[in-house]
C-alpha cells in the first residue's frame, strides 16, 4: 500500500518587513499522492543519459509504466559554486511525465555510509573541505518578495568555510532529526536511526549540487522532484519490493552488484542495518574485464561464458569472487552477532549473467546460497515496457521506491 | 515495514515545487489581489449607487418641499377659492332673496282709500342676527338662516275706522308680494291732529310680509 507521508507545502506571507506569517498547505509541492513516481538515475558514469522508470500503484500492485534511458539536463552536475548560475531545466518524455520524480544523483562529492552520530557530526562540521568555495551563488535573492510571499530562505552565499580553517571557534552543529535534510557548512545532510543503537546511515551532498538539481525539473511541469537522493541511498531501497525481501519480512542481506563496485546492505525489518562497499573488489566491469583477459574472450562472448556450460568460467571468476565473499561472511557475522539475524541465502542483484556461479561459490565457502531475482521481481510490468536490461534500472527503482515510501 | 525508512531525502520540503500548473504560491497572491480588486470595484459600485441615491434622494427632498409650498399655496388657494365661492352663493342667495317691493307701494297708492292719510310706511328689519358665534374666529359672512320674516308698518291718520278697514281689505287681495294675512293693529287712538274741524285719529297697522328666502 502506498502511502503519501510527504511534507505539507510551506508559504511564507510577508506581511512587514519583519512579520510573516507561515501558511501549511497539506500535500505540499504538489505532492497529493505517491502513487505515480518517477525515479531517475542522473549522471550515471555507464550511461550517456539518464536511466528513468516510473512505477505507479494500481489495483493493489505496483506497476512498472515505463523504463528508458531519457536525455539528461542540458549541463554537467556542477562541481564548484562558480559552475551553478548555469541552471537548466529539464524536461522529460511524457511517459515520465508522473505527478513527482524522485532523483538519485551520482556524484563523487557525495557520501553514504552508516556511522556514529559523532563521527556525523564530525563529518557535518568539516562540511565542503572537498569542494572549493567561490563566489555567491548567482541566482534570485531567495527571500525576495513576490506577489508578497516569500520563500523560504535558501543561502544566497556560499556557506563558510570549514570551522577547521578558520579562527572562530568552530561550532558544533546539531545532529539532525531522523529523516530531516539539514545543510551544515555546504553541505546537505540526512540520517536515518540504524536498529544498532547509536548508528545511523547517512548521505550527503554537496549544497550546490542538490539546489542546482532541486531546480532541474520547472515548477508547474510534471514531473516536479519530490527526492533527491545520492545513487547508492536509491541503490539501497531498490530491494524494497523484491518478493523474496517481503516473504523475510525486511530481514535481508542483500548484494549490489554494480559496475564500479559491490554492495554489501543488510536490512532488519525493512530498516538499514548495514551498508558497506566492498574494498577489495572492483564491480562488474572489472568482473567482465577478467573474464575477457584470462579467457581471451570478446565482449560479446562474456554472458555467454558466465550463462552456459560450455566453458568453465571459474577458474576466472574466483579470484574475482574471493574478496568479495570474505565481506560477505564479514557482512554475515556482523548481521548475526549484532542483529541476531540468520540466514540460509542472500540475495544478489544487478550482476546479470553467472549468478550460478557466484551461489556455487558462496555455497562452498559460506554454505550460502545466493539468489539473484530480476530487479523488477514484484512489479508487474507493462507490456509495452522492455525489461531486459533491468539490473541498469537498479538506482532508478530505488529513487522511485524510496521516494513513494511504499509500506507494506 | 515502510520504504521511508529507506527514503534519505536530501530536498528540503520548502524546496518541493508542484507540477500542478495552477501554482499556489502564484495563485494565492493573484487571487488575494483580485478579490481585493473585486472587493474595491464592489464598494465603488456600492458607493457610487449610495452618492447617486442620496443625490436623488436631495433632489426629491428639495422637491418635495417646493411641493410643499406650492400645495400650501393651492389649499390656499382652494381654500380662498371655496370661501369666495360661498361667498358668490350667499351673494346668490341674497340675490335670490331680493323682495321687489316698489310695484305693490305704487299700487297701493291706488287702494289707499280718501280719508286716510298715511303718515308712515316702514318694513322693520328683522332681529340682528348673531353673525359672530362663539367659537368662531371670522365672522359669517351672510345670515345663518335662509328665511328672513319682516313686519311692514302703516301708520297714518284718518277720520274714522271704516277707511282703514277698508284699506286693510283692500290690502287683502292683490298684495300677496307684500304683506300676508298675518296683520295685527298695533295702535287706533284720538290724535291731536284736526281736519275739517274734528279731531283725527291715528292708527298703525303691522303687517308680516311674506317671507324672504335666500336660497337658490
Amino acid at each position: 500500500m502506498a502511502q503519501n507521508v510527504l511534507d505539507d507545502f510551506l508559504v511564507k506571507l510577508q506581511l512587514t518587513s519583519t512579520k510573516t506569517i507561515d501558511i501549511k498547505f497539506p500535500g505540499g509541492g504538489g505532492s497529493k499522492s505517491a502513487t505515480d513516481i518517477t525515479g531517475v538515475e542522473m549522471f550515471s558514469p555507464d550511461c550517456e543519459g539518464c536511466r528513468a522508470v516510473r512505477i505507479v500503484y494500481k489495483k493493489k500492485s505496483w506497476r512498472l509504466a515505463a523504463a528508458e534511458v531519457v536525455n539528461g539536463p542540458d549541463g554537467e552536475l556542477p562541481e564548484r559554486w562558480e559552475d551553478t548560475p548555469h541552471q537548466p531545466t529539464w524536461e522529460l518524455p511524457r511517459a515520465f511525465q508522473s505527478p513527482h520524480a524522485a532523483l538519485a544523483v551520482n556524484s563523487a562529492m557525495s557520501s553514504f555510509s552508516q556511522s556514529t552520530a559523532d563521527a556525523i557530526v564530525q563529518d557535518m562540521m568539516a562540511g565542503l573541505d572537498a569542494a572549493p568555495s567561490a563566489s555567491p551563488i548567482p541566482q534570485a535573492d531567495p527571500g525576495k518578495k513576490r506577489f508578497g510571499l516569500k520563500k523560504e530562505a535558501k543561502p544566497a552565499t556560499p556557506p563558510p568555510k570549514p570551522a577547521a580553517k578558520s579562527s572562530a571557534p568552530a561550532r558544533r552543529p546539531e545532529f539532525p532529526k531522523d529523516g530531516e535534510s539539514v545543510s551544515e557548512n555546504g553541505r546537505r545532510f540526512v540520517t536515518r536511526q540504524m536498529p544498532e543503537h547509536g548508528f545511523h546511515i547517512y548521505s550527503s551532498l554537496p549544497e550546490f549540487q542538490t539546489l542546482w538539481v532541486s531546480r532541474l525539473l520547472p515548477e508547474g511541469r510534471r514531473p516536479t522532484a519530490s527526492s533527491i537522493q545520492v545513487a547508492e541511498s536509491a541503490l539501497m531501497a531498490s530491494a524494497f519490493l523484491q518478493p523474496e525481501f517481503r516473504a523475510a519480512d525486511g530481514n535481508a542481506l542483500v548484494i549490489f552488484a554494480r559496475p564500479n563496485a559491490f554492495y554489501f546492505a543488510g536490512y532488519k525489518k525493512g530498516e538499514p542495518a548495514l551498508w558497506l562497499k566492498c574494498p577489495s573488489a572492483g564491480g562488474t566491469t572489472a568482473m567482465r574485464n577478467a573474464i575477457k583477459k584470462t579467457l581471451g574472450v570478446g565482449e560479446d562472448l562474456v554472458d555467454s561464458v558466465l550463462n552456459d556450460s560450455l566453458v568453465d568460467p571459474r577458474p576466472a571468476l574466483e579470484p574475482f569472487a574471493r574478496p568479495v565473499l570474505a565481506q560477505l561472511e564479514l557482512s554475515l557475522a556482523y548481521l548475526t552477532s549484532k542483529h541476531g539475524l540468520k540466514f540460509d541465502h542472500a540475495l544478489m542483484i544487478g550482476l546479470g549473467a553467472g549468478a550460478e556461479h557466484w551461489s556455487a561459490f558462496a555455497e562452498d565457502a559460506l554454505r550460502l546460497k545466493l539468489i539473484a531475482p530480476d530487479p523488477f521481481d514484484g512489479l508487474v510490468i507493462d507490456k509495452n515496457v522492455k525489461a531486459d536490461c533491468a539490473a541498469d534500472y537498479l538506482v532508478a527503482l530505488g529513487a522511485a521506491i524510496a521516494g513513494a515510501e511504499v509500506s507494506s | 515495514m515502510n520504504s521511508s525508512s529507506l527514503h534519505l531525502n536530501l530536498l528540503k520540503p520548502n524546496e518541493r515545487l508542484s507540477s500542478s500548473p495552477v501554482r499556489l504560491r502564484v495563485m494565492l497572491p493573484v487571487g488575494t489581489l483580485l478579490a481585493c480588486i473585486g472587493l474595491l470595484v464592489w464598494w465603488g459600485v456600492v458607493f457610487t449607487q449610495l452618492m447617486m441615491v442620496k443625490t436623488q434622494s436631495n433632489a426629491i427632498q428639495e422637491e418635495l418641499d417646493a411641493k410643499s409650498k406650492e400645495h400650501a399655496e393651492v389649499i390656499k388657494q382652494r381654500d380662498l377659492a371655496r370661501e369666495l365661492k360661498l361667498q358668490l352663493e350667499q351673494l346668490e342667495y341674497y340675490k335670490a332673496g331680493v323682495r321687489s317691493i316698489a310695484n305693490p307701494l305704487a299700487k297701493l297708492a291706488e287702494v289707499v282709500p280718501l280719508r286716510v292719510q298715511l303718515r308712515e310706511l316702514s318694513v322693520r328689519p328683522p332681529a340682528p342676527q348673531v353673525l359672530l358665534p362663539p367659537n368662531v374666529k371670522i365672522p359669517l359672512f351672510g345670515p345663518t338662516e335662509n328665511v328672513e320674516t319682516q313686519k311692514l308698518a302703516i301708520a297714518g291718520l284718518t277720520t274714522k275706522e271704516t277707511p282703514v278697514v277698508s284699506l286693510m281689505e283692500s290690502l287683502g287681495s292683490g298684495f300677496e308680494t307684500l304683506v300676508t294675512h298675518d296683520r295685527k293693529i298695533n295702535s287706533f287712538r284720538q290724535d291731536n291732529a284736526e281736519a275739517e274741524g274734528r279731531k283725527l285719529l291715528s292708527f298703525e297697522v303691522e303687517y308680516t310680509m311674506p317671507e324672504r328666502r335666500f336660497a337658490k
